[in-house]
């Protein structure tokens, strides 16, 4: 694994570069509007530095595209080299999607036909907690971009991953943000 | 849970009024008792279990003033007792007939009395075609101070030699035969001991899935196991495995277990990697913890976007620009010392010195003294932080030693809130990263 330090220059040059794009359009933007285009850049950004290992990068980006008024900026920032690897990825996003859902359908069908025979009061604590590690994995699914389309083992792999940048992207705005203030309260005394 | 022994009690042509004798313990003991009996022949089983049960039967009534019986049980053994009225009582000498085998038995059967599974098995084996009472005679044996084992040992060998010298009056030549047979059989059950227990728990474990004991300890068994090592012997063509002790062999199985070895794995690193993971062993709770960490880290992200779009009013970082530059390579070169720190437990240095890092970074540009700035900087850090960054579920430890640590020193200028938790979180997000991260590396 590459070092964090490198991680986090990749991931500031990239957002720096995101909000420079997004401040040039509009000279004067709302807070929401302003946080959302820093999220967003920071988004791209983390993702486009880890792009060709993971898959919820993929997602991300490909997410981040969907919407109009993004996809501008995702284009700039990705550059035209990776534009096509990132349609790539969208197509093979939308077939894993489909390949999953009709997966789901036949497995409904299935198990509707297979009958168990359980007395009621035998509830096995393993069904239970099997229940249990099923309804959490399906959360974190709906956390982790992109993740909807992956099987159990595979989740736990881009789970890591998005830790990983999750807490660089954290820690790096997190000093930026320091900065800032250090920057404004400077001002503001001196 | 009734209907086994009378069922058992059916094929011993009694019939099947008893109350349930024994206790609900017996009832695994019956069906495994019954997955036994699937290789025992019949005939044999009928014929010897009756006379069998009636005098290991009449055993337990001598027994009774020396074993706590519920009264459900000494009805049962009453019963079984009355219902043949042709029983002579004088008992010849035992020793005649296999008394070296029973013996023998007697002292494998009890060798392993700890196990409460293997004394069932034990006496199984011992006596072979009686499984109610042998099961009450078991569980009687459990229930009892270890130190009547030795009585009972002798009095079931004399029972089971009893039994052998009454057929033998009875009807020479069949009960010979059947005494033959049993002891055939007992000597393949001995030879096969080992391997029986495992056949005893797949057997459980593929026809009794319904009872939760079993189950429970089959997945006990099963999460035991798979720590264990597996031989495989790799050859061009096939990977040869060798199954653990009670599991299946089949491509399906193996290759579950193929799976369950990775997702573990993976989830090891997980816990490495999320803050608060080490208690926790479940599946379950380990999700729990880790969609907990993820929701925090993705709400962090927008807090601190909030922030930035709050703190410019355009989205200019240019300025900022020139001192990040500065500000990375410091924070790098504070990671080792930060690691070092941590190893020593040393809070003052610890919270001291990624500020003073940082700090000392912006103050080169703006020509501020670091020493000074970090000291009034750190010491005016909060006495009270805000409720909602408090984190537990992820910074509970070093939190309350940031507490410890300011609750302290002395306060000096209040800077703003908003810089003032900043700071805060700096100091229990760093200290907190940069251990587990080497793990990955």
């Amino acid at each position: 694994m590459h070092s964090p330090s490198q991680l986090k220059r990749d991931f500031l040059k990239q957002w720096l570069k995101g909000l420079q794009m997004c401040s040039y359009p509009k000279k004067e933007m709302s807070i929401l509007e302003r946080k959302k285009a820093i999220k967003l850049s920071a988004d791209v950004a983390m993702a486009s530095a880890r792009n060709a290992t993971s898959c919820w990068g993929l997602a991300l980006i490909a997410n981040a595209s969907k919407e109009g008024n993004d996809k501008c900026l995702v284009e700039h920032l990705l550059g035209q080299e990776s534009e096509r690897g990132k349609m790539a990825s969208t197509f093979q996003l939308a077939i894993l999607h489909k390949k999953l859902r009709s997966k789901k359908i036949i497995k409904k069908s299935c198990s509707v036909r297979r009958v168990k025979k359980l007395t009621p009061r035998m509830v096995l604590a393993s069904s239970v907690a099997k229940r249990l590690v099923k309804n959490r994995t399906k959360v974190l699914k709906s956390l982790v971009p992109g993740g909807e389309s992956m099987d159990e083992f595979s989740l736990i792999k881009e789970t890591l991953d998005y830790i990983v940048s999750l807490r660089v992207q954290v820690d790096v705005m997190r000093c930026l943000a320091n900065a800032s203030d250090l920057l404004n309260c400077k001002g503001v005394h001196g | 849970m009734n209907r086994a022994l009378p069922e058992m009690l059916h094929c011993l042509n009694m019939p099947g009024n008893v109350a349930g004798g024994g206790g609900s313990a017996d009832i695994s003991v019956l069906e495994r008792q019954r997955a036994r009996m699937k290789w025992q022949q019949d005939q044999n089983f009928l014929i010897g279990n009756h006379e069998l049960n009636v005098f290991s039967a009449q055993q337990l009534h001598q027994l009774q003033g020396s074993v706590s019986n519920d009264p459900g049980f000494a009805e049962y053994v009453t019963r079984a007792v009355k219902q043949d009225p042709g029983m002579e009582n004088g008992w010849p000498d035992v020793g005649k007939f296999g008394g070296d085998d029973h013996l023998g038995y007697g002292a494998c059967g009890y060798g392993n009395v700890s196990g409460f599974e293997m004394n069932y098995e034990a006496i199984a084996r011992t006596v072979s075609c009686s499984p109610t009472v042998a099961a009450a005679i078991s569980e009687a044996a459990v229930t009892e101070t270890k130190g009547k084992e030795s009585i009972l040992p002798e009095k079931l060998n004399s029972a089971v030699g009893r039994e052998s010298s009454k057929k033998r009056k009875a009807d020479k030549n069949q009960n010979l035969k059947v005494v033959a047979e049993e002891d055939a059989k007992e000597k393949r059950i001995k030879g096969c001991a080992e391997e029986g227990d495992s056949k005893i728990t797949e057997q459980n474990s593929s026809s009794k899935a319904n009872i939760s004991n079993n189950n429970n300890r089959e997945t006990s068994t099963d999460t035991s196991k798979e720590n264990s090592k597996v031989t495989e012997v790799q050859k061009p063509d096939y990977i040869h495995v060798r199954a653990r002790r009670g599991q299946a062999t089949d491509s399906h199985s193996l290759a579950e277990r193929v799976r369950r070895e990775k997702i573990s794995e993976r989830m090891k690193y997980l816990q490495d990697l999320v803050p608060g993971c080490n208690k926790i062993t479940g599946k379950a709770g380990m999700l729990d913890e880790i969609i907990n960490y993820v929701q925090s880290l993705q709400r962090q992200v927008e807090f601190l976007s909030m922030k930035l779009a709050s703190v410019n009013p355009r989205l200019d970082f240019n300025t900022e620009n020139i001192f990040t530059k500065e500000i990375f390579p410091a924070c790098a070169s504070t990671y080792p010392t930060i690691e070092v720190s941590s190893e020593m437990a040393n809070p003052a240095y610890f919270q001291f010195s990624p500020v003073q890092q940082v700090v000392s970074c912006c103050g080169l540009e703006m020509g501020i003294t670091p020493p000074d700035m970090a000291l009034r900087r750190t010491t005016s850090a909060p006495v009270s932080i805000p409720e909602t960054f408090l984190d537990p579920s992820c910074f509970n430890f070093s939190y309350a030693r940031i507490f410890l640590y300011f609750s302290k020193s002395k306060p000096l200028q209040p800077g703003t809130l908003s810089y003032k938790t900043s700071i805060a979180w700096s100091f229990n997000k760093e200290d907190q990263q940069h251990f587990p991260l080497r793990h990955l590396q």
